[in-house]
């Protein structure tokens, strides 16, 4: 397993004139699962969005092991960086198996058909996925948690050892939250993935996250790894909200407590 | 452990499904190339047929007025039929077809126009065709994106267009004189009279060209179905391969469209037709292609030989299309997207 190293060096990217990263320099620690936080309009999405290409930045460059990305062929860069997308549309009525298996399109060659190698990759990102079951279903008649696992596995069949994840766990009810989160650790751990998520939820981002890194307007605040990000210093300067930070009984991790206008504070140390 | 037969069954029974269907529709194919050689006015063997061509005997019935409109019919088939496939499948939507969304017809109004008022040769009518079909798809989609681009409402925008256009055909119809006007009919539905064998190769070489190439588009064709984020993450170079289909689609388009003029429907029905009898996962282009020329072929059979008057191939096709469209645009009514 060689160390991917991904870094982002002066990134301003946007959408047309407006200019919405201004600026960021940030290295994603190899082997580790990250989370990008940050309030509505911070510009985590954008820079997912750069980091896959989506998005071609205004200046500044996406660099895989030193190496712009720009310098690089497509297909080389589609088997190291894989991505699941915010919305992800599937043609209608194609089955579970045949939905994964185009996540082989980096490694086909012209007229020939699913090698060995092909199948194997599939196989294993369905088993990874636990979505062997689903093989002949129809993506249509999946519910969202399944149709989330099967989308995951389509990246993974693209064998990279890097992958981004743009809020994986919205629209879903907190089992198939854990569930899904559950399925990337055990990715990461076993396969030594580098994973990168937007996620919304903070507590779930400190629990599962080896790194955080916290934009806001534009820019990198603040990275490191949980305990030095969740504090309720931190989390007032991103969000604007404040919040007490107790230790989650469970993971030891920190978790935060947002406090509202209507709580009445006397009893908080 | 799970088993990979188990897991791939379906794939592989797909594909192996996939392959008889193609057998079976190039085996209707020769069928009705067959018949429609040997039955007409003048009804000859097969085996008549085949001596006459094999010794290129000057028959004319044979070789002069059913050999060119047979290639015509399987080639403008093919031409349209993969045309309208490409379209739907960059778009997504069945409805998204070049003969829907005004594509066609912006290469028809400008067929009508140098075949009527400029008297140009064949040659150079399907390069201003391809030109202006080109430039309408720029426009059509340049007037769906103005604040922000969406499906729905490039197809929205498409069948206005269309209707701009198909009143334009139908002014310059009327405009033309009257000695004109039975080949200018050729352009309100596709027809295959009085096709000259001298139109047929170039039409040839540029869709069996046109096959080749989107054959080994056809695996970035299947990831840029999956959206366009998809097929960039997968590494496929969207802007340049998606440019390249819809060029590819627009020009042959425009020669079919300048040989036989628009066929209806065929564009619109052959994709999913294909899509229906294959696996959803199978590459479609093969299939469409085979099954726009035997739509074509088949129109073609039905009104020279089986209908009290001889109708035009495009009425035919067009009965066939009219109902899909009612039946699409009510199922996605039901959707809540166009």
């Amino acid at each position: 397993m060689n160390d991917n190293i991904l870094k982002a060096n002066d990134i301003v990217a946007g959408y047309g004139d407006n200019t919405i990263i201004d600026g960021i320099n940030l290295k994603i620690p190899a082997h580790k699962i990250s989370v990008i936080l940050g309030s509505n309009g911070s510009g985590k999405s954008t820079m997912l969005k750069t980091f896959c290409r989506l998005l071609t930045p205004h200046s500044g460059s996406i660099a895989l092991n030193d190496k712009s990305l720009q310098e690089m062929k497509n297909k080389d860069i589609a088997k190291s960086i894989g991505l699941l997308p915010q919305n992800s549309i599937a043609p209608e009525g194609i089955t579970v198996a045949e939905l994964v298996t185009r996540g082989r399109f980096p490694y086909r060659k012209f007229m020939c058909s699913l090698t060995t190698e092909d199948y194997a990759a599939v196989k294993e990102a369905m088993e990874a996925m636990k979505i062997c079951d689903l093989a002949d279903r129809s993506i249509d008649e999946l519910s969202g948690g399944q149709r989330q696992r099967v989308f995951i596995a389509l990246a993974l069949a693209q064998q990279t050892d890097i992958l981004f994840l743009d809020e994986p766990t919205t629209f879903l009810d907190i089992a198939y939250q854990i569930e899904i989160l559950d399925l990337l650790k055990e990715l990461n751990r076993k396969k030594k993935t580098t994973i990168v998520m937007v996620l919304h939820d903070i507590n779930l981002s400190s629990k599962y996250a080896d790194y955080i890194f916290a934009m806001k307007n534009g820019m990198l605040i603040k990275e490191g790894i949980p305990s030095d990000i969740i504090t309720s210093q931190t989390i007032e300067e991103i969000y604007g909200l404040k919040s007490v930070v107790i230790t989650d009984p469970v993971s030891c991790s920190p978790m935060i407590i947002p406090i509202s206008s209507h709580d009445d504070l006397t009893n908080v140390s | 452990m799970i088993d990979n037969s188990k897991i791939f069954a379906n794939i592989k029974s797909h594909r192996i499904k996939y392959k008889i269907i193609l057998t079976i529709m190039a085996i209707i194919l020769l069928i009705l190339v067959c018949l429609n050689m040997t039955i007409g006015e003048k009804n000859y063997s097969l085996m008549e047929v085949i001596h006459t061509l094999l010794s290129s005997e000057n028959n004319y019935i044979i070789m002069k007025l059913r050999l060119p409109r047979t290639l015509a019919g399987i080639f403008c088939g093919i031409a349209f039929a993969i045309a309208g496939n490409t379209f739907q499948t960059l778009l997504g939507n069945p409805l998204a077809s070049p003969d829907i969304i005004g594509v066609s017809s912006g290469s028809t109004v400008a067929a009508v126009f140098c075949i009527l008022f400029l008297n140009l040769n064949r040659g150079l009518v399907s390069f201003v065709a391809v030109l202006a079909g080109a430039v309408s798809a720029l426009l059509i989609y340049k007037l769906a994106s103005k604040d922000g681009y969406s499906t729905n409402r490039l197809i929205l925008t498409g069948i206005g267009a269309q209707a701009f256009f198909s009143a334009l055909i139908n002014w310059m119809i009327k405009k033309a004189s009257e000695y004109d006007v039975p080949t200018a009919m050729r352009w309100m539905s596709g027809n295959l009279n009085g096709i000259t064998t001298d139109t047929l190769p170039l039409l040839i070489v540029i869709v069996l060209l046109a096959l080749i190439t989107m054959t080994y588009l056809s695996n970035s064709l299947q990831a840029l179905e999956l959206g366009e984020n998809y097929a960039t993450v997968l590494g496929v170079n969207v802007d340049v391969t998606r440019s390249l289909l819809i060029l590819i689609s627009v020009v042959l388009i425009a020669f079919a469209t300048a040989i036989s003029g628009p066929i209806s429907s065929i564009a619109f029905l052959s994709g999913p037709i294909a899509g229906r009898l294959c696996s959803k996962n199978q590459i479609n282009t093969i299939p469409a292609a085979l099954t726009g020329a035997i739509l074509v072929l088949a129109g073609d059979f039905i009104g020279q030989n089986l209908l009290p008057t001889r109708y035009p191939v495009g009425i035919i096709t067009g009965i066939l299309g009219a109902p899909y469209l009612v039946y699409l645009l009510i199922k996605q009514n039901k959707g809540g997207s166009i």
